[in-house]
């Protein structure tokens, strides 16, 4: 493998590691092992060692044994990373980064009303922060480097975030970020709300990446890209590729998935040999839905998140990547699995649960908007902008503090971009002119070429937040921005 | 990763094929393999492999030729020596070949089928740049006529379907164009309703056809205003000696000569296609500092002149294009860049003219260099905080991700068959829709996308006033850009409990938002010809002041002052209702207060609504954005073949934004709503209405504020 260059960060070259079972980790599922295929199963010809079994990312060691207090130790340091493909026998490894040795990080589980405590202990060469995606934490302690210094190589940070909100969070650097994303830093968050305790059997979390080996490419004049669509992107879930996971048929399980690829996005489908099936939704960005969401399809941007109901019965099934490229959205080709799902015992599916709906309606749009972001950009010259400007060089637009206002959001470029803001739950009043049936609040909300996000935000949490397109290599190299608070 | 390779027999077919397209007239290229014969074995390669490639251009050995894998990003460039090593990626999906890419030959190289041999040489030649009148442009096809390679949309359906709605493709038949061209109007074919309209059927000739027909003569147009010699009791149909640079863009497609050429030459291909696949992909170069516009001048034309073969027809196939690795030898591939860079649009969406109006002449103090801008959108966008960043494709020419590449790999041609035939699939993004979408795409308003309006509102017991600033948010160019007859009108309303309130001072929509008549003060305001009951008359004053603003070109580096910029601060002062007309004579519902201006309209005082028919907004509350061309007789906003002088261009520019103030009476007790539209007219109203075109408004922004009289 040759040098990495600084050309890599164009390209998506993500880093993970094989996940250990955690000392509390919820979920049943067995880790760790290997299975083997029957001799008739599909993807057998091709495989030339056994297929990994799914496993949960391992869970931080919660440090304070109080109640109410969550208090975690993570470093940041150099790892390689090994991602081996079982179905052609290649292994790729890469020299990257990760918290406390894994990839994905230590999932942090905590419940609603806790106060969050991390350090961070920065091992790396390089500064580093780490943002808490979703969450609504103080201004300092959001993990931007806006007018605020990153954590030094060698330095240690304590981070307090109170947690009021409940769902499925991740954290990861927001320094340098497309590059430490890249290199393997991040993990998920999880709030847990009291009053879906036991809605579930298992709790399982999938943090999506993929991984492209173009290092080798790097370097010789011009031959940065590739250049081929189809089938170029291996996805891997928590680090293994497209895992078998083995559960007992009627299980209800809960499947936190996360996208946390710089750029590459999922068209997430549930199919049962071959046939499509129907992805029962639960929770968004920002925890559980006003309703029950039943989907063929779900296109996770890179930071968003959503949670599913699986209840596999007695057949097998898989949770499938339909090809999807930021630049164009669907593309040609076949759909590829990133999780098979085995169901053992027979048994009738089980139903999903019944969780807390409210049922509540889409808030009226006012009609006024307050702050307008136009996001514009040329993938062939690799130059972005929001309202024609270029972070750090912006306007700051401005809210007074609790004021209900609407950022509307506007895409004039060729290609997808997911806009993310910090410190702040938005509420989607329209995509499109189309408006939600249901409330839909969210953190990072996907805008098509020529989309229009109309989002209702109340401006409750003081501070300057990044507002950016979380497609990573766009947002840094300048397609964000910043909202005030005060 | 290894790659199994077919030895054996694989076909080199150099038309497309596919399963789900009609049965192809296929060409060959010379070869005598067959595709029934089958693979006889396999061989496991490497996934990397060297090649040595040796380049040469009319027999001597050629250095800086791109030497590249289709299918890939992967190059090298040849040395002194036309030398290179290229290494070969053998686990792409299609076929392994290599192609050698220099300016002045058509692309040539190498698709391996038995081995990848460990050198090769590959022969460029150069091509002639010498411009072949007797070539005849290739028929673009369209959705239906695509069943044989004498169609570029045999191969490239999913381009074609695009580009078959797109307003290139109507260029040459858009009717406003050849009515304006020819002084006529085509709506009115019978010869009633041309003589009520104020027109006069003459003998002239049919667009498209040539034929000799009847058509209403009405109105000015390019052929007249340019020619003293007809226009008058004849038409100038084909007689004229002077036709403008209209078919330089407008119908490039002429066969024969290129520049100069008269609208009414372009026939049945021409006419039908406009803007083809063929002319398009026939430039050469653009040269950005020629006056002449399109293929007159700026588009640097070359049609093929070396023999072509009973395959390919009298001349060698020769195609201008934005990639390196086209190999198809019936496309005579070149790369240029100006496909990727925006640099080829600038062939016609930007144009200066000297005055073309018989007897006309311009003021040389404000127009030095002699020439008027008339289309700057090249110029605008090069001189806007996105140019170059952003180019004209980024927007404009959206992904196509439905399609593996041009050639509709994947969708229509099975992705089994990538080779030289069928080329190598692109990586997501790189295939864009030839649509062009614009102001006048119906499935993608970018129009939606394009401006910003916000209000302030404050209120006293009486009065209301309100503040509405309107911004360009999005494009990279001015808005409105291109043709200088389109025209954007904020019109900003206020109600109480429903009830519109009356106006009382501010900013209003100029005169091209349009208006039955206008009169001066001193004229009698008593007496309107044309006038009817419901219509109002809007009063008007003139502070003597001038807006100053920054526009594009003398309008906003210093040249001109505010006065010479020649936005006139005009100002609402009263408005009343014809009750009655008596001939000419109206009753008014009340007495007209003082002004230096009234304005004769027909406007129910709706919101503007998106689709809605076009009223009259003059003398609203509102504003107005545009580039108002002058005629040799001052008439304001005049098409750019009468102008003689710009009496104002207030487009905004990229990122910038205009606030107009307006004052209303009072709402104190009531529930107060303000409504500010920011509506988008391609033609001004009058001139539509006189030529029969149907248009109507687009609302491109539009914003209410609302307050509730407990709160």
């Amino acid at each position: 493998m040759k040098a990495r260059t600084h050309l890599l960060w164009v390209v998506a070259w993500w880093g993970c590691s094989a996940p250990e079972p955690g000392p509390s980790d919820p979920s049943s599922v067995s880790t760790g092992e290997e299975v083997d295929q029957e001799a008739d199963d599909d993807t057998a010809d091709d495989k030339s060692l056994p297929q990994p079994v799914f496993a949960n990312p391992a869970e931080a060691e919660d440090l304070d044994d109080s109640d109410g207090v969550v208090e975690i130790a993570l470093a940041a340091a150099p790892h390689t990373h090994e991602l081996i493909d079982w179905r052609t026998g290649e292994t790729l490894t890469v020299e990257g980064y990760a918290y406390n040795g894994q990839t994905p990080g230590p999932t942090i589980r905590a419940r609603k009303g806790d106060l969050l405590r991390v350090t961070l202990d920065n091992q790396l060469d390089d500064a580093t922060t780490i943002h808490w995606h979703g969450v609504d934490a103080p201004w300092e302690m959001d993990g931007h480097t806006w007018m605020i210094d990153p954590i030094a190589a060698g330095e240690t940070f304590t981070y307090e975030v109170p947690l009021e909100q409940t769902g499925t969070f991740w954290y990861h650097p927001h320094f340098d970020t497309n590059r430490q994303v890249d290199m393997g830093l991040y993990g998920v968050l999880i709030v847990e709300d009291p009053d879906e305790d036991g809605a579930f059997d298992e709790d399982l979390v999938l943090v999506l990446d993929d991984w492209i080996d173009r290092v080798d490419e790097v370097g010789e004049e011009g031959a940065v890209d590739h250049g081929m669509a189809l089938g170029e992107g291996l996805w891997a879930v928590n680090g293994l590729v497209q895992p078998l996971l083995e559960l007992e048929g009627g299980t209800a399980v809960r499947a936190r998935v996360l996208n946390a690829a710089n750029e590459g996005y999922v068209a997430l489908g549930l199919q049962d040999d071959g046939e499509d099936r129907t992805l029962a939704r639960i929770a968004g960005d920002q925890g559980l839905l006003e309703a029950l969401a039943e989907d063929e399809r779900v296109v996770l941007a890179p930071g968003d998140r959503i949670e599913l109901a699986l209840t596999p019965g007695s057949e097998a099934q898989a949770l499938v990547d339909h090809p999807y490229d930021h630049r164009g959205g669907e593309i040609l080709g076949d759909a590829v699995a990133l999780l098979d799902l085995e169901p053992s015992g027979g048994g009738d599916p089980a139903t999903v649960p019944d969780l807390p709906w409210t049922g509540e309606a889409t808030s009226e749009d006012p009609g006024t908007t307050d702050v307008l972001y136009v996001f514009q950009g040329d993938s062939s010259t690799g130059e972005w902008f929001i309202n024609g400007e270029v972070f750090p060089d912006v306007t700051v637009a401005s809210l007074d503090l609790d004021q209900t206002a609407v950022i509307e959001v506007r895409n004039l470029s060729p290609t997808e971009h997911p806009f993310h803001l910090h410190g702040l739950v938005f509420e989607v009043l329209s995509l499109d002119g189309v408006a939600p049936e249901h409330r839909t609040l969210e953190d990072t909300v996907n805008l098509d070429i020529y989309g229009t996000a109309r989002l209702l935000v109340t401006a409750d949490n003081p501070g300057d937040w990044m507002a950016h397109c979380h497609i990573l290599p766009h947002g840094d190299g300048g397609m964000m921005t910043v909202l005030r608070v005060e | 990763m290894t790659r199994p390779l077919l030895v054996g027999l694989v076909p080199l077919a150099v038309a497309c094929s596919g399963s789900s397209r009609p049965p192809a007239q296929v060409d060959t290229a010379p070869s005598d393999t067959s595709q029934e014969e089958e693979a006889e074995d396999e061989v496991t390669l490497p996934p990397e492999l060297d090649l040595d490639v040796a380049v040469t251009l009319d027999g001597e050995p050629a250095a800086d030729v791109r030497v590249g894998q289709p299918g890939t990003d992967r190059y090298v460039m040849t040395d002194s020596s036309g030398a290179a090593t290229l290494t070969i990626d053998t686990t792409i999906h299609g076929s392994l070949a290599v192609a050698a890419s220099h300016p002045d030959a058509r692309i040539k190289g190498e698709e391996f089928y038995k081995e990848v041999p460990e050198s090769i040489e590959l022969a460029l030649e150069r091509f002639d740049k010498g411009d072949n009148r007797l070539y005849v442009f290739q028929d673009s096809g369209t959705p239906e006529r695509s069943d044989n390679t004498n169609y570029c949309s045999h191969c490239h359906q999913t381009f074609v379907f695009d580009w078959w709605d797109s307003p290139h493709r109507s260029a040459t038949s858009n009717v406003v164009v050849h009515d304006l061209y020819a002084g006529v109007a085509a709506a009115w074919s019978e010869a009633a309703a041309c003589e009520a309209a104020g027109g006069v059927m003459r003998t002239g000739l049919e667009p498209g056809t040539g034929a000799t027909v009847e058509r209403c003569y009405l109105g000015e147009g390019v052929l007249p205003a340019l020619n003293d010699d007809c226009g008058v009791t004849e038409s100038c149909d084909g007689v004229a000696e002077l036709t403008g640079a209209c078919a330089d863009c407008h119908a490039p497609a002429i066969d024969g000569e290129l520049g100069g050429r008269d609208l009414l030459e372009a026939g049945e291909l021409a006419y039908e296609t406009g803007i083809g696949c063929d002319v398009c992909h026939k430039v050469e170069s653009v040269d950005l500092d020629a006056v002449e516009p399109g293929v007159a001048g700026r588009l640097q034309i070359v049609r093929p002149t070396e023999e072509g073969s009973p395959s390919f027809g009298d001349y060698a196939p020769l195609t201008f294009g934005p990639y390196h690795d086209v190999l198809n030898p019936r496309m005579g591939s070149v790369y240029r860049d100006h496909y990727t860079n925006g640099e080829l649009c600038a062939g016609c969406h930007e144009y200066e003219q000297e005055v073309l109006v018989s007897g006309g002449v311009l003021d040389e103090t404000r127009w030095p260099e002699g020439r008027l801008p008339v289309h700057s959108t090249w110029s605008e966008w090069a001189a806007g905080p996105l140019g170059d960043a952003v180019s004209c494709n980024a927007c404009h020419m959206p992904p196509a991700s439905e399609t593996g590449n041009g050639a509709d790999l994947g969708n229509y041609i099975s992705d089994d068959w990538v080779d030289t035939a069928t080329g190598w699939f692109r990586e997501p993004g790189a295939v864009r829709k030839h649509a062009w979408y614009g102001p006048r795409s119906e499935t993608e308003r970018m129009l939606d996308l394009a401006a910003s309006v916000s209000l302030e509102v404050s209120q006293a017991d009486d009065a209301v006033s309100v503040a509405a600033s309107v911004a360009n948010v999005g494009p990279a160019h001015a808005i409105p850009t291109g043709e200088p007859l389109r025209h954007m009108l904020l019109v900003v309303d206020a109600t109480c409990d429903g009830d519109r309130l009356t106006p009382t001072a501010g900013d209003v929509v100029p005169d091209y938002g349009g208006s039955r008549a206008r009169k001066e003060a001193g004229e009698d305001w008593t007496t309107w010809s044309d006038a009817e009951v419901g219509d109002r008359i809007r009063v008007l004053a003139r502070s003597g002041e001038w807006h100053d603003y920054t526009g594009f070109g003398p309008f906003g580096d210093g040249s001109f002052d505010a006065e010479a910029k020649g936005l006139a601060v005009e100002e609402f002062v009263g408005e009343v209702e014809i009750l009655g007309v008596d001939s000419d004579a109206v009753t008014l519902s009340a007495e007209l207060p003082d002004g230096d201006l009234a304005v004769l309209v027909r406007d129910g005082g709706e919101v503007p609504a998106d689709g809605g028919v076009p009223s009259d907004l003059a003398g609203r509350p509102g504003f107005g954005f545009a580039r108002v061309m002058v005629g040799p007789d001052g008439a304001r906003m005049v098409p750019h073949f009468l102008a003689v002088d710009i009496a104002s261009d207030n487009r905004l520019l990229p990122g910038s934004s205009w606030r107009s103030e307006h004052t209303f009476e009072g709402c104190a007790e009531g529930e107060l709503e303000v409504i500010a539209s920011l509506v988008y007219r391609r033609l001004p109203i009058e001139l539509a209405e006189e030529r029969g075109w149907e248009v109507a408004d687009q609302v491109m922004a539009s914003v209410t504020w609302a307050l509730g009289a407990s709160e």
